[in-house]
């Protein structure tokens, strides 16, 4: 009998099944479910649809406001109110709300609430994100998580797994968005990856931090994948020592076990990476839109608006000024971030730059919050998504691209290879 | 059971958040409402009130990723539902909108290349038993593949949410595997 992928562990760990197949249909257990100001009153409407007052596990149901704080109109303010009525009547836990605030998906990972060899969901669909600690992380719509919430599991298709295995090293403006959109073109959304579960091995995945390791695992979902994941080792390790008291267990791969595919890259061929406006798939080297003006330049969310993305662009920034065209908006996704970032010195580089930082949210992302995109906007963003109206106007183009991208680029209002910066 | 009606053929990469724009993705989850709105980012033709509702399509036919783009909103199946679709075809689909059609117990199909061997208008004929679809207008036939039989219990008990419900007032909850 072939062995299994490190996807089909977990499912057949938490099923009670010695082995699972790619295409069967499970019950599992879930380890957390966790939904968010915009879609978490609906889910708990749900529950109570199903005759059900209370969650299964008050700890295990992590709620989140990240969308919508601190709310920008009246519509918004009192969906929050409502939102923090129902979470306290259900006596939640965990509830991260403005002043304990980030994106949820930050949150899920930083608080420990993810463990490897564990399966978490939430009502977004970025909760590929916990792959980077070898969890099955599923976005799911209310109906899934409202059922989770009540009896703790949730189906699930068992996915075909697909690895890539990524060699060489990291160039120093090189990050794990470059590669994440270097798959993306690679692939294009025809189809391959839709409903498979995503493998990141090789050196350079060894190599990444787990700021990095988020993003790749992040974008896995905008490749139409199930599921990105990195299996757990001693950055996971160390990263989840101060993180969380629980037991876990860190399951690997099989060395026969059956991939669908099995690509190799070369780290060496990937440089900076943009994808130009409208399509994630449009992806082309750097070089090939240098030049390109724009007037916005936007890093947050819950690809980059780490630490480590706030730290790059302050060493590209430090000592120098963005070029006046240029409106520059930082948001860090999470109240840790920000004063990590804060006491690292980042923020004062970056703010001494011509940027504006904002209080953590999904901001401008997904156009309904900070910094909305007006018509006529160009704007270079480190965000996730670019399609026409992303972002607010649909009459803006969004460029997607790195930090030290978008970092090297501002400072000239136009796309800037920030390999040939000098230093 | 066989269903016959027209189709509308969907131009490629039908993203989720264009079958339900962004004012409407906080709105009430319910298909008539959600149903006024539906398809109003997909083509301008759409992008009036009932646009798409008042077409009076039974069925879409789609190429790959069909509802992709990652929202996870349910609004999407309501809205489709709402609208009279009784069934989408399409080469594949975005898993989230998967999920939540099963949930819903509104059939997605896949089926290849269907996009090709169909226009805008046509009757169709979808066997549900055989999952064989018959193109009455232009005589082209088409195997679909099988619905998984956790699928077909799941749309039987009418969604999920039934499904759910039902077992949580047998006690038979805990049989879940
Ligand atoms: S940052 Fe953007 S992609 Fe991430 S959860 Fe928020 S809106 Fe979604």
């Amino acid at each position: 009998m072939p062995g299994m992928t490190i996807t089909e562990k977990i499912i057949a760990r938490h099923s009670g099944r010695k082995r699972v197949v790619p295409g069967e249909l499970v019950w599992v257990n879930i380890h957390t479910v966790m939904t968010m100001d915009y879609l978490g009153a609906q889910t708990f409407a749900k529950l109570h649809e199903l005759g059900v007052q209370d969650v299964f596990d008050r700890d295990r149901v992590i709620c989140v406001s990240d969308h919508l704080v601190p709310p920008p109109n009246e519509k918004f303010a009192t969906m929050l109110n409502e939102w923090r009525r129902v979470v306290r009547e259900h006596h939640i836990t965990h509830f991260y709300d403005l002043g304990n605030q980030g994106i949820a998906h930050q949150i899920m990972v930083e608080k420990g609430h993810v463990l490897p060899g564990t399966i978490s969901i939430g009502t977004d669909s970025h909760a590929n994100t916990y792959g980077a600690v070898g969890a099955l992380g599923n976005a799911v719509g209310v109906t899934d998580a409202a059922v989770a919430m009540a009896i703790g599991k949730c189906w699930l298709r068992v996915p075909e797994s697909v690895k890539f295995i990524v060699r060489g090293h990291w160039h120093p403006y090189v990050m794990a968005k470059d590669l994440s959109l270097y798959v993306m073109g690679m692939m294009h959304w025809n189809g391959h990856l839709i409903y498979k579960a995503i493998e990141y091995t090789g050196e350079a995945i060894s190599q990444l931090g787990m700021a990095g390791r988020m993003t790749l695992c992040n974008m896995t979902v905008d490749l139409g994948a199930k599921n990105g994941i990195i299996a757990p080792d001693a950055v996971t390790r160390k990263y989840l020592r101060s993180r969380t008291k629980e037991k876990y267990v860190s399951l690997q791969s099989d060395p026969d076990a059956q991939y669908e595919q099995v690509y190799e890259i070369d780290l060496n061929k990937v440089g900076p990476t943009v994808a130009r406006p409208h399509r994630l798939d449009d992806v082309v080297p750097v070089e090939e839109v240098e030049g390109t003006p724009f007037n916005k330049a936007f890093v947050g969310t819950c690809t980059n608006g780490r630490v480590e993305d706030l730290e790059i662009m302050a060493r590209i920034l430090k000592g120098r000024r963005i070029h006046p065209d240029v409106n520059m908006l930082i948001v860090p996704a999470s109240q840790t971030v920000y004063l990590e970032a804060m006491k690292k010195g980042y923020l004062a580089t970056l703010i001494e730059a011509g940027a504006a930082i904002d209080t953590p949210s999904c901001a401008a992302c997904a156009g309904i919050h900070t910094g909305v995109a007006g018509d006529g906007d160009i704007i270079l963003s480190a965000g996730n998504r670019n399609m026409q109206g992303r972002m607010g106007s649909k009459k803006a183009e969004i460029y997607l691209t790195s930090p030290a991208v978008v970092a090297a680029s501002a400072l000239y209002g136009k796309i800037t290879d920030p390999r040939k910066l000098s230093s | 059971m066989k269903i016959t009606g027209k189709c509308w053929v969907a131009p490629g990469y039908v993203m989720a958040y264009n079958i339900i724009t962004q004012p409407f993705w906080t709105s009430p989850i319910d298909p008539k409402e959600n149903a006024r709105w539906v398809m109003a980012g997909v083509a301008e033709e759409f992008n009036r009130e009932n646009g798409f509702a008042s077409q009076g399509y039974t069925f879409i036919v789609a190429g790959h990723n069909f509802a992709g783009g990652g929202k996870s909103i349910e609004h999407v199946i309501t809205g489709l539902m709402g609208a009279g679709i009784r069934a989408v075809f399409a080469d594949s689909f975005s898993r989230l909108q998967f999920r939540n059609a099963i949930n819903y117990g509104l059939p997605f199909i896949t089926c290849k290349d269907m996009a090709k061997g169909c226009q805008t208008g046509d009757l169709l004929e979808w066997d549900t038993d055989t999952g064989l679809i018959h193109n009455l207008t232009n005589g082209n036939t088409f195997q679909s593949v099988p619905v998984a039989p956790f699928v077909a219990e799941v749309a039987k008990a009418g969604g999920l949410m039934n499904f759910i419900k039902k077992r949580i007032a047998e006690g038979t909850i805990g049989d879940l595997r």
